[in-house]
């Protein structure tokens, strides 16, 4: 026996009430790598000697994996198996090519299984797929890609430097599923070949008709995949050692699978087997298992079907049964790469997200009977990763939902969901639809039906990519170039071979720092960086996005997202309605802190010249450690409800979003707008960028996403939201009342963790409920809540197998707090309710 | 003597144990007890006190420089020594310190100026029922200051509870208390010569003061709402016979005019702020240290007992965190 461990102040979340068919699908996936089944890539190949299996292009935002880029490259295209193709196959068009080539495989090469019990079809859709090049588009794809100024290269010079990193990402987006349970691929058919029929002859050989014709081949895919899995139900029935409840099951899921998801949905289960096919096949066009791959508002489209199902005398809890099916199904996404990596690949947060609750039209609060279905579901599932619920709150939420959320908060280690807020987040949405002379997409009267893909990223549903995590960008740079007067402030390294990169001076020189008399001359030449390393992003983008629209096309997704066959462009085209990228901001607080401590230290108190700073900078405060704690602990911050120090997180706000409202793909003709969400890139390139005048050394992390820098929070949540309000664009007085304005569109991910105290009892509970309808007036887009004391996470660290399953939210995604590096552990017990570091 | 004008020592947002709702609660420095359990040791003098934290100091010695008292030295391993005979509480160290180390505690403020401070969560206080409480120290040592606060709040609109022990003039408890929506009424122990013996002064005056108050309430309806507090402090105030004395001296006083009887349960948390001033030579240890959370079992102890005891109609609960255990199970 070891000597007794203080009792955790919460015990750690296990699952509930679950039945033994669901109790043993979790069981088994939890199983991981010693299940027999699983849903690894599969990788497939044309067979030419050029051929491409994996696209990097879409884990170009993925700084992990960049060395691993040419093993993958190289494993994906030893591993794949040849798919016999038909005569003439590289006489049409890319697309075309690379619909069939999708298709084939899903219907022809992949095996079909039912995962024993489920009530759900659809098993195996993880595959890595030829991109079906021809000779010449091989080579023209690898120069695009590898060639001196290619994507690649760009974009590892980029990153060394402490930019941040930008790639055409896949997912992150709503399809349209609503409109497969309405009309089926039938109705998508029928509109494809209404469209290819009017085009005159010479268009239909041109990019529309060749176009068209790939997403007919794609529409016809789902059809032919259920009736594999029809046939997959049929063949377990006549085996017949099956049990007369489950031969019953296999005998509805059979003739389901015979109608959708071709036909319209008529029944609830029909309507959640039609969604989850046409979902996952998203992923096998894509090639890309689940990250922000969205499914909406769940709890609005789906409910005219449960209750069709109820009121036909379905039971609620068989109903609640074919989503917990659902739920399983979703995580099998983390098998892609199951071998590979820590924890078996289930680690990391994906972001299959769906929205429930928030207001309909005129303000109306949504919240039905299915809400609190899902709920429930999430409440008897918990933890488990996949699908991500982000309950959308807003003013005059219902006190039976705030209650119902607050209880799930109290009962989990972290919020088991994510929590938007509707007002600030239509804001944002609204001003985009000015920004982008939009507005006869987004405007008053649908705005509400805005949901969040990923992680918190808001956009509209059904015919919108925004490109939600396209270009992440370190909003700090442009400080470190305004004390340099563009230069490297300190050297850059290749984290492979640990060399030194050569110094960089392609930034504009913004003159000499140490000769400025005052502070404004500073914020001058820190706006010129500003627009230089936004102007910088856009450009390496554009590499990867015109690769991408050249020679990536994803028609199955095409046929789900309105505005591709109308306009008949492939999404990847910017055939969208509506076609953004975003640029997430991150390192903002740290990038404001700096200011604020540059102003401070420099102009104002005149602790130390500009010249020192820069020299301390340089040293990484080694033998500067006064003038670091100065700045660290004396300078102002942001997050403390000060309205000095609040006012700059608004300048730095308005000037970095105005700089990339100014810009748009040259291929695409997308729209950049901008976001913060840092992922898990405020760690990891806190070890990249040069130490910063906030007294953060080299090392230590940046500021995640809105949130203030570790430690500042000293004034607790309200002042810590209060200031993320501000710094949103605050609330502003008009005729009709309080309007909260919103400078970013995409949202904000914004963390908060509290102790258990102040949910220990009803009274405090109800004081947390009101502390949510505050945020929802004076906050920020989106919050995700962590309830957890120091004492039990440092428990974790010393016996992480008896912690599991303890879940903490990072940043937008939930995480085993056990799997994630000890660095980060400590600065998620150091966050633990607001304490100085 | 009461002084006009008190230093503010902190303000605290988002607080959830002083009164109803998010409130944001200020407490000012001087203190007319002296509770041997306190648990703000630095609010009951009037005067600035400089404290010392030593997890953040990086004895870089910029404020035995500053210092033109001769009130600091640097013991042998870094420790820092405050002479507090010397020490005028200037604070000149404090504005030295880096790190953040040193501090003066203790801000000038006007009523305005607080009060704009204090309304910052002003959307909060609306959508819990909260508001703003003036705690201490002793607010009603300071009946001008304290008096302009909350009228100016009262005139913001934001719901305002005066914290009091009662240890003070009827005249200014009645004219304070008068001006403020709530009172949270500190009543510790029943016993006049225990209470002298732990906090300094007898409770015969602090007696008469609830009386009187609750008198006033009858008269007036105001303040609209009294809340009782009684702090459980293990081998103080904690058991059954003391819980039963004051709720003896509930019904004998504002009876019916109690709104509500509050228990709060004993919290350790305050065993780094007697080490922070204890930096000098004459300072006490704390009288609790060692004293761990009292139980939730505890906890539900003294609260039976005090509805048992207790037959006036004011609510009467236990609150406060308990020892590990989380969430004690009421619903």
């Amino acid at each position: 026996m070891t000597s007794p461990s203080p009792e955790p102040r919460f015990a750690v979340r296990n699952p509930k009430h679950l039945s033994p068919r669901v109790r043993a699908l979790r069981d088994l996936y939890f199983e991981g790598v010693n299940r027999t089944w699983n849903n690894e890539f599969t990788c497939w190949t044309t067979g030419t000697p050029w051929d491409v299996v994996y696209d990097e292009l879409t884990y170009h935002i993925v700084p992990e994996t960049y060395p691993f880029f040419d093993p993958f490259r190289a494993s994906a295209r030893l591993a794949a198996r040849e798919v016999p193709l038909p005569p003439g196959f590289f006489r049409r068009s890319l697309i075309e090519r690379r619909a069939w080539f999708i298709r084939e495989v899903m219907v022809d090469h992949v095996p079909h299984e039912i995962l024993p019990g489920s009530l759900l079809a659809g098993g195996r859709f993880n595959i890595l797929a030829s991109r079906c090049f021809n000779r010449a588009e091989a080579r023209a794809y690898e120069r695009a890609v590898l060639g001196p100024d290619g994507a690649r290269p760009s974009l590892l010079r980029f990153h060394r430097h402490g930019y941040g990193n930008a790639g055409a990402t896949s997912g992150h987006l709503i399809p349209d599923y609503p409109r497969i349970l309405r009309d089926g691929f039938r109705g998508v058919m029928a509109d494809l070949e209404e469209r290819y029929a009017a085009l005159p002859s010479r268009r239909k050989r041109g990019r529309e008709g060749r176009t068209l014709s790939a997403m007919m081949i794609a529409a016809s895919m789902p059809r032919a995949v259920a009736s594999k899995y029809a046939a997959e139900c049929r063949r377990l029935l006549d085996k017949g050692d099956t049990t007369p409840p489950r031969r019953d099951e296999l005998a509805r899921m059979a003739a389901q699978l015979d109608r959708v998801p071709h036909e319209p949905a008529k029944t609830f289960w029909e309507a959640v087997q039609s969604l989850w096919l046409t979902h996952m096949l998203v992923m096998s066009d894509e090639n890309y298992p689940g990250p922000g791959l969205s499914f909406g508002r769940l709890d609005q489209y789906l409910l005219p079907y449960w209750q069709r199902s109820l009121e036909a005398g379905e039971e609620r809890e068989f109903l609640k049964e074919i989503l917990r099916c659902f739920f399983v199904h979703a995580n099998t996404v983390y098998d892609a790469m199951i071998r590979v990596g820590g924890n078996q690949g289930i680690t990391a947060g994906f972001g299959q997200l769906f929205n429930l609750s928030g207001v309909g039209a005129g303000g109306r609060d949504m919240t039905n009977d299915l809400t609190f279905a899902l709920l429930e579901v999430i409440d008897e599932m918990s933890p488990i990763l996949e699908p991500k619920p982000n309950v959308r709150l807003h003013q005059n939420s219902p006190d039976h939902l705030l209650d119902k959320v607050v209880d799930m908060i109290a009962g989990c280690q972290g919020a088991p969901f994510l929590l938007n807020f509707d007002e600030r987040s239509m804001a944002g949405l609204l001003k985009q639809a000015e920004e982008a002379g939009v507005t006869h997409l987004i405007h008053p009267a649908n705005v509400h039906d805005y949901a969040a893909v990923g992680c918190l990223e808001n956009t509209m549903a059904g015919n919108d990519r925004s490109g939600t995590v396209d270009i992440n960008l370190n909003l700090l740079k442009a400080v470190e170039l305004a004390l340099t007067g563009g230069r490297t402030l300190a050297p850059a390294f290749d984290p492979v071979l640990n060399t030194e990169l050569p110094p960089e001076n392609d930034a504009p020189n913004t003159g000499d720092a140490t000769r400025f008399t005052r502070f404004e001359e500073f914020w001058d030449a820190y706006a010129r960086q500003t627009a230089y390393i936004v102007a910088r992003a856009a450009r390496l983008y554009e590499k990867s996005e015109a690769t991408r629209a050249a020679y990536c096309p994803t028609p199955y997704l095409s046929c789900l997202v309105g505005g591709c066959a109308e306009q008949a462009r492939d999404i990847t085209q910017g055939g969208a309605a509506l076609s953004f990228v975003t640029v997430e901001g991150v390192t903002f607080a740290t990038t404001v802190d700096s200011l604020l401590a540059i102003r401070y230290l420099v102009f104002e108190t005149g602790r130390c010249t500009m010249d020192e700073l820069i020299a301390a900078l340089r040293a990484n405060f080694e033998g500067h450690e006064t003038l670091q704690a100065w700045a660290r602990f004396r300078a102002p911050k942001f997050g403390r409800d000060e309205d000095e120090a609040d006012a700059m997180a608004l300048a730095v706000m308005e000037l970095w979003t105005a700089e990339v409202w100014r810009h748009r793909t040259l291929s695409t003709g997308r729209q950049f707008r901008p976001g913060m969400l840092s992922w898990n890139y405020w760690v990891g390139d806190g070890y990249i960028m040069a130490a910063s005048a906030d007294g953060r050394p080299r090392g230590q992390f940046l500021s995640n996403a809105i949130c203030p820098t570790t430690g500042a929070d000293t004034r607790g949540p309200t002042a810590n939201a209060n200031s993320v309000g501000k710094a949103l664009g605050g609330v502003r007085q008009s005729a009709t009342g309080k309007q909260l304005r919103n400078l970013l569109p995409n949202g904000a991910s914004h963390t908060m963790t509290f102790s258990p105290d102040l949910l220990r009892d009803r009274v405090q509970r109800d004081k947390f409920k009101a502390f949510l309808r505050g945020y929802a007036s004076n906050g920020g887009t989106a919050l995700q809540v962590n309830v957890v004391d120091a004492s039990t996470l440092r428990e974790a660290q010393r016996r992480p197998r008896d912690f599991r399953h303890l879940l903490v939210r990072v940043t937008g995604y939930n995480a085993y707090f056990t799997s994630i590096g000890r660095e980060l552990q400590d600065e998620i017990i150091a966050r633990e309710s607001h304490k100085r570091l | 003597m009461a002084q006009a004008t008190p230093l503010v020592l902190e303000i605290q947002r988002m607080s959830t144990d002083d009164g109803p709702g998010i409130r944001t609660t200020v407490f000012l420095k001087g203190c007319s007890l002296a509770c041997d359990w306190c648990h703000n040791p630095e609010s009951i003098s009037p005067r600035p006190v400089v404290v010392w934290f030593e997890e953040r100091c990086m004895a870089c010695g910029a404020c035995l420089t500053a210092c033109t008292h001769g009130a600091l030295a640097a013991r042998e391993g870094g420790a820092l020594v405050r002479d507090r005979a010397r020490c005028r509480g200037c604070g000149s160290c404090a504005e030295a310190c880096p790190a953040l180390a040193t501090e003066r505690l203790g801000d000038e403020t006007t009523p305005a100026a607080l009060a704009q401070e204090l309304v910052k969560d002003l959307t909060y206080f609306e959508t819990s029922g909260g508001g703003v409480t003036i705690s201490g120290g002793e607010p009603t040592l300071f009946p001008a200051f304290t008096a302009a606060t909350l009228d100016a709040l009262g005139r913001l609109g934001v719901h305002t509870a005066l914290d009091t022990c009662g240890e003070c003039s009827e005249a200014v408890l009645s004219d304070l208390a008068a001006r403020a929506d709530l009172v949270l009424f500190d009543l510790k122990l029943a016993d006049s010569a225990a209470h002298r013996r732990f906090t300094g002064k007898p409770n015969e005056r602090i007696v008469r003061n609830l009386a009187a108050l609750g008198e006033q309430i009858r008269r007036t309806r105001r303040p609209a709402a009294l809340w009782v507090r009684t702090p459980l402090i293990p081998s103080r105030t904690s058991d059954i016979a003391n819980i039963e004395g004051i709720a003896r001296i509930l019904e004998e006083t504002a009876g019916d005019q109690i709104t509500r009887w509050e228990l709060t349960a004993f919290n350790n948390l305050c065993r780094d702020k007697y080490r922070r001033l204890a930096n000098d030579d004459r300072s006490r240890p704390w009288a609790l240290a060692g004293v761990p959370r009292m139980t939730a079992q505890e906890l539900r102890a003294c609260e039976a007992a005090a509805r048992r005891a207790f037959s006036g109609a004011a609510e009467v609960l236990a609150t406060g965190a308990t020892r590990a255990g989380g969430p004690d199970g009421r619903g």
